[in-house]
């Protein structure tokens, strides 16, 4: 639970983000995400800048700043280039899954790390044949004396390449029923033996940013790197950092969509058809409007989630409607974006494109959005069982 | 080493307001603001403050006060320079300050300076983004009865003595000063550093000190403008576009030397 962060505060960050993101970010965006070029320049900026450290308590190096100022944070990054974002995302999972169930020695040791960016976090739980199923991993990890040795694969692992310290999810206990009760979640940093990289996997969007398979063969893990230092958690563990995750990918939704929605309201009033500037059409009037709307809705859906995050109640259920809402949102803006600028917006000249082909890494990923509707409707059922 | 700095810093509108949105109310002499649109530090004066502490910084300690003046200050925007790394900020905030000229604005600041003590350096941009005048600086210099030094893109910091090197249209000329002594800096001084997450934290917990004219013992009569603004309106800019042929390539260029040549363009 994070102290809230004042109002003059979040202006300030938000306008050294932007500020940041205009000089650094936006020059080098549409090459790099065309090029699929791994931004190394910008990093040791972000370091400084403090972006590793963003929700990290205070007393272990960090900012502690509030879910909300975390979201606006990730908005104004995607604004410029969405992948960049992802840089910081599965990282603040995994040290929201540290610092909130760690013991005191893990946080110790790595929380003061990640903080400074000297270690760059991922998070390795989907696996080639379990992504929404996340109770049917198959990556075992069986306790020989004083350490876990894991065989298995993990899939579509954001930083897996360029990050260094990875929450591992693994099952300590194959056979327990239900399943999530035998899963266990390990922190552990590269390199470790019987780990490696697998192959580098090349995507629609979300370009520049590695996306790896990532292959545990007898890979051996001291037990002080089970998280909590409990077996059996890592389930719980997990979907508590993946709302985190889900907040920080519906501000990148919101952001992506405020981009495409700025260009296309710009270019409406320099494109003329029948004489006239396209807005002047009321076809592109309604869709203007429909657009901003719909960035307004999911903006609030979003801070919402995001204050019931910090206030410390159950916050699933607002989570998951944002990062639904808003990554179809996402979806759409980006799309009418595409029709309001014509054929030039299908062009690379323009990131139209780009917004178009990144918006969907938003819908599947942190828990497909089919998911996502199961997970709220299991909870108004709850709510409203007669 | 410990070197005292005060750097002048201005809250301007932001120079890259659309010009559409610009729009001066030419009744009262005055722009107009921008709704939604928030002022900035002036860019100089944050290439101003990035000096300081650099200064600051070869010097290994000393302090950086930002000192502004103004009638109505948005405290969020104000605090950059603090979230930068400087160590205090003085704003003098009075109604009175509103539409000073360069003289009311000499006057404020020479008394705040006097008021705040001893110090061995002051930075101010080259000129606000607002106005262009350049002249704020240069009276300053005048009325402390220090040395001026402007257009800085390097300042090193000797015993008692500060060497400039002042960008010329040529290159550069290279000056030295006793100490203290007043600096004027552009954008060749360098970017200014990103104000850090860490910083912006620590700045709030920074309060400017406010100050009101009577605070610094100056009355309404010392702030009658020396300078009177006529006029103020937004030149009307007008493109005409002449097509010249010739019977080749070479009398089409003949022609349009003679066409430049006459409206003394070459």
């Amino acid at each position: 639970m994070s102290t809230r962060t004042s109002e003059d505060e979040r202006k300030q960050i938000v306008s050294m983000v932007r500020d940041f993101v205009r000089r650094e970010v936006e020059p080098i965006a549409q090459t790099y995400d065309n090029e699929d070029i791994y931004p190394h320049e910008l990093i040791p900026k972000m370091r400084d800048l403090g972006l590793f450290g963003i929700t990290i308590p205070v007393e272990y190096g960090g900012m502690e700043l509030d879910f909300t100022t975390f979201a606006m944070i990730f908005e104004e990054i995607s604004k410029g280039w969405m992948s960049l974002s992802g840089i910081i995302g599965t990282h603040h999972v995994l040290s929201h899954i540290v610092s909130t169930y760690g013991t005191e020695e893990q946080k110790q040791r790595i929380l003061p790390r990640m903080a400074s960016g000297e270690l760059r976090g991922g998070l390795a739980l989907t696996e080639p044949e379990a992504g929404s199923d996340a109770q049917n991993i198959s990556t075992v990890a069986k306790k020989e004396g004083e350490e876990y040795l894991i065989n298995g694969r993990k899939m579509f692992i954001s930083n897996g390449e360029n990050g260094n310290v990875f929450a591992l999810m693994a099952k300590t206990d194959p056979q327990a029923a239900p399943a999530h009760k035998g899963i266990s979640c390990f922190i552990f940093e590269k390199p470790v033996e019987g780990f490696s990289v697998g192959q580098h996997i090349d995507k629609l969007g979300y370009r520049g940013i590695d996306t790896c398979e990532l292959i545990f063969d007898d890979c051996r893990v001291g037990s002080e790197n089970l998280v909590g230092g409990e077996e059996g958690k890592g389930f719980h563990h997990v979907m508590a950092g993946l709302e985190t995750g889900r907040i920080n990918v519906a501000a990148r939704a919101v952001g992506v969509a405020q981009a495409a929605f700025d260009a296309a309201i710009e270019y409406s009033q320099r494109r003329k058809t029948f004489g006239r500037n396209i807005s002047d059409h009321q076809a592109i009037q309604i869709k203007l409007a429909d657009m901003a709307s719909k960035i307004h809705a999911a903006r609030l859906m979003v801070f919402d989630a995001a204050e019931k995050k910090d206030s410390g109640e159950r916050n699933d259920l607002e989570t998951a409607m944002a990062k639904l809402f808003a990554s179809e949102m996402c979806g759409e803006v980006a799309m009418e974006a595409m029709r309001i600028h014509g054929g030039v917006g299908y062009t690379k000249a323009l990131p139209i494109e780009r917004y178009y082909r990144d918006a969907p890494l938003m819908i599947i990923g942190e828990g497909t959005n089919e998911i996502m509707k199961l997970l709220i409707a299991k909870r108004l059922l709850q709510q409203h069982a007669v | 080493m410990s070197i005292n700095i005060i750097v002048c810093a201005k809250q301007v509108m932001d120079p890259e307001t659309p010009s559409s949105a610009f729009s001066v109310d030419s009744d009262i002499k005055q722009v107009t603001p921008v709704q939604g649109i928030p002022p900035v530090v002036n860019g100089f004066c944050e290439n101003a403050v990035e000096a300081a502490l650099q200064i600051r910084e070869a010097a290994g300690g000393g302090t950086v006060t930002v000192l502004s003046v103004g009638n109505e200050f948005v405290m969020d925007v104000m605090k950059k320079p603090l979230s930068m790394g400087a160590d205090s900020m003085i704003l003098i905030q009075d109604q009175l300050c509103e539409n000073l000229d360069a003289l009311g604005t000499v006057n404020v600041l020479s008394a705040a300076i006097t008021r705040a003590g001893e110090f061995d350096l002051i930075l101010c941009g080259q000129q606000a983004s607002d106005w262009d005048n350049a002249h704020v600086p240069l009276g300053l210099s005048e009325t402390l009865g220090i040395p001026c030094l402007t257009e800085a893109k390097n300042i090193e910091i000797g015993d008692d003595s500060v060497t400039v090197n002042s960008s010329r249209t040529d290159g550069y000329e290279v000056f030295e000063a006793n100490l203290p002594a007043l600096i004027t800096v552009n954008n060749e001084i360098g970017e200014p550093r990103y104000p850090t997450l860490r910083g912006i934290m620590q700045a709030s917990r920074k309060t400017p000190e406010i100050l009101s004219l009577s605070d610094l013992g100056l009355s309404e009569d010392q702030m009658a403008p020396a300078m009177a603004l006529s006029d103020l309106y937004i030149p009307v800019s007008e493109a005409q576009c002449e097509i010249i042929e010739g019977e080749d390539d070479a009398d089409s260029g003949r022609l349009l030397a003679l066409k430049l040549r006459e409206a003394k363009i070459i």
